[in-house]
């Protein structure tokens, strides 16, 4: 058991705080609604707390993992020899931030559903333990972990789409658990091969990384078990053309989860595509990269696309998703140090955005009970600051300076105009698509005339502008002082294998 | 000392009666009793090989035991079940217990 | 405090942006007040500037002020900073001038409006994004600027969202030029890719050493051209700019006429060098500023919306600037640029004044005989359409002399040709648009028996912006110059290095032939119109109808283009949502899902439930498992 300075305590302490909630929540009486609400609020604020203090305390001193914490599970029985499962929890410059936009989205996210009251407490147990794994995910440096965690992430959506969702939501959800479940298969079978072929008898994913590195695992066995990392972590990454979960499972996923889905989960995918992709296997990655590239690009043009005639606000969402998924997903194909960098820069910028949007959604799907864009004019009228929030997620969205979105893609663009120039220029092309959206969304229902028919909306709440304000402070902040995050993400990307500068 | 091979042909002869009997029989109790001559054709399959190949160790008698003990623990749970489908079907047939098709 | 402490100018009416966006609600008057403080400290920290700048020993050598901004690894180190120059210089001057004058105004003509607050906010963001925007030192910067400005256009167009036609000309603002954006970024990450930084100045050396191949940098200059089309409304991007105007009027003075839309001028004119070594780039600007100067020249000609005239006129003269660009010449764009910002800022107010005073009518048919009610007004507008008209002695006379002779020099006379057909047509115009509104009869009574002069709070500024219009073309002269502590008339404060500065000479032959221009626009017009009359000019519609409709549907521009997103882009994103329901998800997805559920369907008969079936499976399964086993050992 090592750790440094005791900081592991407190990366352990994220995913348990999560957990141990999930535990009372279960000997909380149901009944006590509000005692539910308090419990969930209390925990979102200690897990922000820890997330943020995990993105200020990682050190810019050129190291990479920090914050570790290791615990022996089970080695040297059977096929596992020293190491062989263990619990190993470290923090790098990419899950620092990553860990930052969990902790801010799980805060908001658990405010955003005080007004739930179907199960109140079931819902938050099973939010919880979903977060548990998602920042179990983030943390670990072990396969096995990373797969539990993994899974912990994605099994509690069926219940949670399936039981508290609405339009179509037993199609929503099953069609999105099973396209999940069935990217986890993928996964599970690239990680055996990997565990097989190095036949270090360890899961630790440093010492496979090495192995990877040093070509223990041969390159063409990486450049087969690549696609399945890939595709397999890309279905959750929303990779094309296996991103339809996303439309209709965000058209049916209750407000928590859409931005807990949409803001946190997706960014999995893309986070398991560096860590089992471009770490462990940097042959097959310099090998299918272009491929990637070219789907990313399909993915970003196609999405944008097909969002300028949606007339369902999440439809909407869910498409510029997939479109905001596809420049990550170039991003990282760009194998080079400013596109990478870009892509978790955007994995970040997405999760925020996304999650303020479909918050705002909520908060007005909440008291119309519809989503037709055309069933709605001139809301700026009753709902002032709704709009300015849904604004600012839109702007962002579109890439304006000053906000997030920017940032994150003019990286991406960066990266990828050198070294795949027309693409390049594609990218940029959909990001004007974005505006066009964007703008056709605000056109309709923000402005024009007012229909008297919603003169009794009221504005947002005060838990939801708190909620609100949190994401848009993440996003202003990011998108004014950029500095911060490019230095935490920039000093692990450097270090990783066969990305250039 | 008897030839291994006397053994061996009869333990195949009463596994195949064994078989014939699971494949052919329709009455449920008369398809226990195969399955046991099936299980003791393993039976003295065990004891057999294990006198011959290493007469000083008793490996062989020990697998004979745990199968004599399974079997029992198998026949009495399978008779249960015959007769809970007596009782309720009036018959031990087993084409007529087919409630679990499709 | 100096030249280096520029970014003061910007960071000033920031704060009060935010002072604004935030509290405004709550502030009295809406705290319109510390709006015209911002920018009048703007102002003044400007003069300082000036001051500073111009004692520098290096005599007018840039100010240079950066800082680190962010870095990923070895590979990428961003700095941002300003970067002061003469140029920057004349667009602090105008900006900070014709924003305080508008501020001024919109006291005024924005009274008892809703939201007067976020007005006056979003108008503090727009200039201090306008100011950033001339005084950023890398392309970074001036894209991030570029944006900002542009939604604050957004914003402003669409202040009055009740109005359905509002919201979509801010859409169609944002959109369009949104597309020139693209070429804008494409353009900047190319010089990047070329060059390995964003610093305009390090671009420019670079590519004067010859740092970048001709196609290339050719293929970069004409993306980052675009950008500037876009927001500089040139054709064919020029049709948001005349829908634009359904924002407030001062907003149109200021964004639409005086100060953002010249920011494409600003950018070609600072990446000028980079024009100078791709080979045509230059001609490319010069045939663009003609084309717009020209086409938009005709599409005035039968407006009859006051505005409308006044926003193809600015597009005409942004198009004067760009010919001047195209000939190498960034002192004359940015002199004309000034004269023309301070001249249409007071005829897009002048036109505000009336506006407001007619309670909102701006269609000429119902005006007429203004200028005995509101004489200040009138008299203004007089000065500022004779300075559109270019004649002398006032500004736009000079700055649009200037541009004809060096047109000539560089492109020779066709060119120049035109350019004075263009010029004679805006004469026409503007001298149609003033006799409609002030002079004649009143069309209207009602609307004429309403209306009065505007109070001090609009008429102070439409003074204090006639007199620039009337003098400010003076600066082109050595004397003047000198006078005003600077090294001489304006053309010797800029200049490109290479090309050293150059002297003022006031050429008789040209001057004559620009005024003759301009005279016949006006008597042309004067004839036409003179007396309350349009007989002539509808006798002229009917004889040329074909010609008439062309001019009046401003050559079916919007149509083609509305064709053109509703077939092809809208009619492309239909079928890409069609293909993904049911093509990927419906047939991919789903029917991947009912495969499975069909082959279970079949299979589910394997299950008889019948105990001797699944005997004979097991021993066919361990006979058959037992034979393989076999072949293949054996």
């Amino acid at each position: 058991m090592t750790f440094d300075e005791g900081q592991g305590y407190v990366v352990l302490a994220t995913i348990a705080v999560p957990l141990l909630a999930a535990l009372v929540l279960v000997f909380t009486p149901g009944q006590q609604k509000m005692l539910v609400r308090y419990i969930s609020a209390v925990t979102g604020a200690i897990v922000a707390g820890l997330s943020i203090y995990i993105f200020a305390a990682y050190q810019l001193d050129g190291s990479d993992a920090q914050m570790r914490l290791q615990w022996v599970w089970v080695e040297n029985t059977a096929f596992l020899g020293k190491d062989g499962i263990t619990l190993n929890l470290a923090v790098d410059g990419i899950s620092a931030l990553m860990a930052l936009l969990t902790g801010i989205v799980a805060f908001a996210g658990a405010l955003a559903s005080w007004k739930l009251d179907f199960r109140n407490k079931d819902f938050y147990i099973l939010y919880w333990t979903l977060l548990a794994g998602v920042y179990g995910t983030f943390f670990s440096y072990d396969l096995f972990f990373f797969f539990f965690f993994y899974e912990l992430a994605v099994m509690p959506l069926y219940l949670l789409i399936g039981v508290w969702g609405s339009t179509r939501k037993e199609y929503g959800a099953a069609k999105l658990t099973l396209m999940l479940v069935g990217g986890s298969v993928l996964i599970w079978i690239g990680i055996f091969a990997v565990f097989h072929e190095a036949n270090l008898g360890t899961f630790d994913m440093e010492q496979l990384w090495a192995a990877g590195r040093d070509g223990t695992l041969s390159p063409t066995f990486q450049k087969v078990f690549f696609p399945f990392m890939v595709v397999g972590c890309g279905v959750l990454a929303a990779l094309w053309p296996f991103h339809t979960w996303s439309p209709d499972g965000h058209m049916a996923a209750p407000t928590a989860v859409s931005m807990v889905h949409a803001g946190v989960l997706m960014k999995l995918g893309a986070f398991g595509i560096i860590r089992l992709g471009i770490q462990m296997m940097p042959a097959g990655a310099e090998f299918w990269m272009p491929t990637l590239m070219v789907l990313g690009v399909i993915g970003a043009v196609y999405g944008a696309t097909a969002a300028l005639t949606q007339r369902d606000f999440k439809l909407i969402s869910g498409y510029s998703s997939v479109s905001h998924m596809g420049y990550v997903l170039m991003g990282l194909a760009t194998m080079n140090q400013i596109g990478v960098t870009g892509a978790v820069l955007q994995m970040f910028s997405h999760g925020v955005m996304t999650a303020l949007v479909f918050l705002m959604i909520g908060a007005l799907y909440d008291q119309a009970h519809t989503r037709d864009l055309k069933d709605f004019g001139g809301i700026t009228k009753v709902m002032p600051l709704w709009v300015i929030f849904y604004s600012i997620a839109g702007l962002a969205n579109v890439g304006l300076p000053g906000f997030s979105g920017f940032t994150a893609e003019f990286h991406i663009f960066v990266g990828t105009f050198r070294s795949y120039p027309v693409f390049g220029a594609l990218a940029i092309f959909a990001a004007a698509l974005a505006a066009a959206y964007m703008l056709r969304l605000f056109a309709i229902v923000f402005f024009g005339p007012f229909d008297v028919r919603w003169s009794d909306l009221k504005d947002l709440t005060p838990l939801e502008r708190l909620s609100g304000g949190m994401l848009i402070a993440s996003i202003v902040i990011m998108g004014v002082w950029w500095a911060p995050f490019t230095d935490r993400v920039g000093q692990t990307v450097t270090l990783l294998p066969g990305v250039t500068g | 000392m008897v030839p291994l091979e006397n053994y061996l042909v009869l333990s195949a002869v009463m596994f195949s009666l064994g078989v014939y009997g699971v494949l052919a029989r329709r009455n449920a109790v008369l398809i226990l009793m195969s399955v046991e001559l099936m299980l003791n054709a393993v039976s003295i399959n065990f004891v057999a090989f294990a006198a011959y190949l290493d007469p000083d160790k008793v490996l062989g008698a020990i697998f004979a035991v745990f199968i004599i003990t399974v079997a029992a623990a198998e026949v009495g749970l399978a008779l249960a079940i015959v007769i809970r489908l007596f009782r309720n079907r009036a018959t031990s047939n087993v084409d007529e217990a087919a409630s679990m098709k499709w | 405090m100096g030249a280096e402490e520029a970014w003061l100018l910007a960071a000033i009416p920031a704060g009060v942006f935010l002072v604004l966006a935030l509290f405004g609600r709550a502030l009295p008057r809406g705290g319109d007040y510390l709006g015209v403080a911002a920018i009048l400290s703007s102002f003044l920290l400007f003069l300082i500037v000036l001051v500073d700048f111009l004692d520098t020993p290096g005599k007018l050598g840039p100010v240079v002020n950066d800082i680190e901004w962010s870095s990923i690894g070895e590979s990428f180190d961003l700095r941002m900073g300003i970067y002061v120059d003469p140029i920057t210089i004349v667009m602090f001057a105008v900006v900070t001038t014709v924003a305080l004058m508008v501020n001024i105004f919109s006291i005024g003509y924005m009274k008892g409006e809703p939201r007067y607050y976020w007005f006056f906010a979003v108008l503090q963001l727009f200039v201090a994004s306008m100011l950033l925007l001339v005084m950023a030192d890398n392309l970074l910067l001036v894209y991030i600027s570029w944006e900002l400005v542009g939604v604050c256009s957004f914003l402003l167009i669409g202040f009055y969202w009740e109005k359905r036609s509002a919201t979509e000309a801010a859409k169609k603002a944002f959109i369009t030029t949104r597309i020139g954006d693209v070429g804008l970024l494409i353009g900047i990450i190319m010089l990047w890719k070329a060059t390995g930084t964003f610093n305009i100045q390090e671009i420019i050396h670079h590519v004067e050493e010859g740092a970048v191949g001709q196609n290339y940098l050719f293929a970069a200059v004409a993306f980052v051209f675009l950008g500037c089309m876009g927001k500089s409304a040139q054709v064919p991007f020029h049709v948001w700019l005349p829908d634009a105007m359904e924002g407030p009027t001062p907003v149109s003075a200021l964004i639409h006429a005086a100060t953002m839309v010249v920011a494409g001028v600003y950018l070609t004119a600072r990446l000028l060098p980079l024009f100078e070594v791709a080979d045509g780039a230059l001609l490319m600007v010069t045939i663009v500023g003609l084309t717009t100067a020209l086409l938009t020249g005709f599409m005035a000609l039968a407006q009859t919306d006051i505005k409308k005239v006044l926003a193809y006129s600015t597009v005409g003269q942004l198009g004067f600037m760009f010919v001047a660009l195209g000939a190498g010449h960034p002192a004359v764009a940015m002199f004309h640029l000034m004269t023309h910002a301070f001249f249409k800022a007071l005829l897009f107010l002048g036109s505000g004044s009336v506006i407001h005073a007619t309670h909102h009518n701006q269609e000429m048919d119902k005006l007429g005989g203004l200028w005995k009610k509101m004489p200040i007004t009138g008299t203004t507008f007089f000065i500022g359409s004779l300075a559109l008209a270019g004649l002398p002695p006032l500004a736009g006379f000079w700055s649009k002399d200037e541009i004809f002779v060096v047109l000539n020099d560089k492109w020779g006379v066709w060119a120049v040709a035109i350019l004075a057909f263009a010029a004679v047509m805006t004469a026409f115009y503007t001298t149609r648009l003033f006799i409609r509104t002030f002079m004649g009869t009143p069309r209207d009574k009602d609307v004429h028996e309403h209306t009065q002069e505007s109070a001090l709070v609009m008429t102070g500024p439409l003074m204090f912006l006639a007199v620039l219009a009337a003098v400010s073309g003076f600066v082109v002269f050595h004397g003047v110059g000198k006078a005003l502590g600077f090294p001489g008339g304006i053309t010797e404060f800029i200049f490109l290095p290479h090309h050293g500065p150059h002297r003022y000479h006031f050429d008789l032959a040209w001057a004559t032939a620009s005024v003759v221009m301009g005279a016949t626009g006006l008597l042309l017009a004067g004839w036409m119109y003179w007396g309350n009359s349009i007989k002539r000019s509808t006798q002229l519609a009917e004889a040329q109808p074909g010609l008439y409709d062309l001019i009046r549907n401003k050559f079916y521009f919007d149509e083609l283009y509305q064709a053109g997103i509703d077939r092809g882009m809208l009619g492309f994103s239909y079928v890409v949502s069609w293909f993904d329901r049911y093509v990927v998800n419906d047939t991919g997805v789903d029917g991947s899902a009912q495969v499975t559920g069909f082959s279970g369907g079949v299979l589910k008969y394997l299950q008889t439930g019948r105990l001797p079936n699944y005997a004979m499976a097991v021993a066919v399964g361990v006979v058959a498992l037992a034979v393989i086993g076999l072949v293949v050992r054996g």
